[in-house]
């Protein structure tokens, strides 16, 4: 075998993702040969360079509690999902039933004749007696 | 009756209580959430321990610290919701990576559809403009250039620690095209990060070698189409 072929195994050897046999020689190879250790120094290069560009992130503080804010959020809206089909239901119904209300009760206005109202008394006129309350017999007097 | 009737997909097992949780590992923790008992102090377990590595990889996939936190939350968001249906056929960590990459890959779509590349940033917690600063930078630039199936299967090895059958797994490939795309994402990797380094640094050429320390410059790649030089050495 080459350099080159074996330089195919580098990516799966660095990951240790190498079959037994292939890795034995990989690495007999790697103590004999520069160039395949640069290599794969500069494999390992690349890993350093990725772990280091997040190794300074922080966590911001409020990040669980948006997370769990979102998860009882969600929950929420669930069940108003499931409320809906009946409310909403319900709250048209009552729409159209005020509306209908509505509309019977201006049309009943409009056409039923003027209620009719008892005559008002003129001033200094007549004016009803007021009503007789018959009275009960009073104990004999002797 | 009812706990009977209630379909309990991982086996069923006591209440977890504070100190129970810190010491379970992932699965117990997993049936936990499906316990409406400890489902919420599973829930929040599973997001102390994996946040910063969620929130990691979504900000080496998507380059900047606000669009990371956003697409982590999300990801936490729909383990969340998914969670009645987890069988407990991966790992718990294979399972949130993978929808935190389908999250991050969703966003980058929608981003290279719809706007023109923002000005990369530096993260919130970074010290000074040292090198390392300036790798890091350097990093990001290199991750965003390379096609997303790289991207994706580079960092869930190396910043998800996620083996080739998980890596396969998460992403729905093969094993052997796990292994032949780290490959050649890391040559990829390689032949962007020294393109990009000779242009900052004015047309100076790569320099450097891994050791302890990561290394500014990385040797010309050895992968089929560089010009590798054969040691000669023939395997007997």
């Amino acid at each position: 075998m080459t350099c080159r072929s074996f330089q195919k195994d580098l990516s799966s050897y660095l990951d240790g993702e190498l079959p037994g046999a292939r890795s034995a020689r990989l690495e007999a190879h790697l103590r004999v040969c520069h160039h395949c250790q640069k290599e794969m120094a500069a494999l390992r290069g690349i890993n350093d360079h990725i772990r280091a560009a997040s190794r300074h992130l922080r966590v911001s503080q409020d990040f669980d509690q948006r997370v769990l804010r979102t998860v009882g959020y969600y929950r929420v809206t669930t069940a108003r999902r499931e409320r809906r089909p009946l409310t909403k239901p319900l709250v048209v119904l009552a729409l159209i039933l005020l509306a209908l209300f509505g509309l019977i009760r201006q049309y009943l206005t409009r056409n039923l004749p003027l209620p009719v109202r008892a005559p008002q008394p003129a001033v200094g006129g007549y004016a009803p007696a007021p009503h007789a309350v018959p009275t009960l017999p009073g104990p004999e007097r002797r | 009756m009812e706990e009977a009737l209630r379909p309990r997909l991982l086996p069923a097992q006591e209440p977890l209580d504070g100190q129970a949780l810190a010491s379970a590992g992932d699965t117990e923790l997993m049936a936990a959430c499906q316990d409406p008992e400890s489902a919420s102090g599973g829930f929040q377990e599973l997001l102390s321990r994996y946040r910063k590595s969620a929130l990691a990889l979504a900000y080496q996939m998507l380059g900047n610290v606000e669009d990371a936190e956003d697409a982590a939350q999300e990801a936490f968001v729909r383990v969340f919701q998914a969670m009645p249906q987890f069988r407990g056929q991966a790992a718990f960590s294979t399972w949130l990576y993978r929808i935190v990459t389908n999250t991050c890959l969703a966003r980058i779509r929608k981003r290279r559809s719809n706007a023109p590349l923002e000005t990369l940033s530096e993260p919130a917690g970074a010290d000074s403009p040292s090198d390392r600063v300036t790798d890091g930078l350097l990093t990001r630039q290199v991750l965003r250039q390379m096609s997303p199936g790289l991207q994706a299967v580079l960092l869930l090895r190396v910043e998800g620690g996620l083996s080739y059958r998980e890596i396969a797994e998460a992403l729905g490939l093969p094993i052997g095209t796990v292994r032949s795309r780290l490959s050649k994402a890391r040559i990829a990797f390689r032949k962007l990060w020294n393109e990009l380094l000779r242009e900052t640094a004015g047309g100076a050429p790569a320099i450097g070698e891994g050791g302890a320390t990561p290394a500014r410059g990385l040797p010309a790649s050895g992968g089929r189409a560089s010009s590798a030089v054969d040691c000669g050495e023939e395997e007997r």
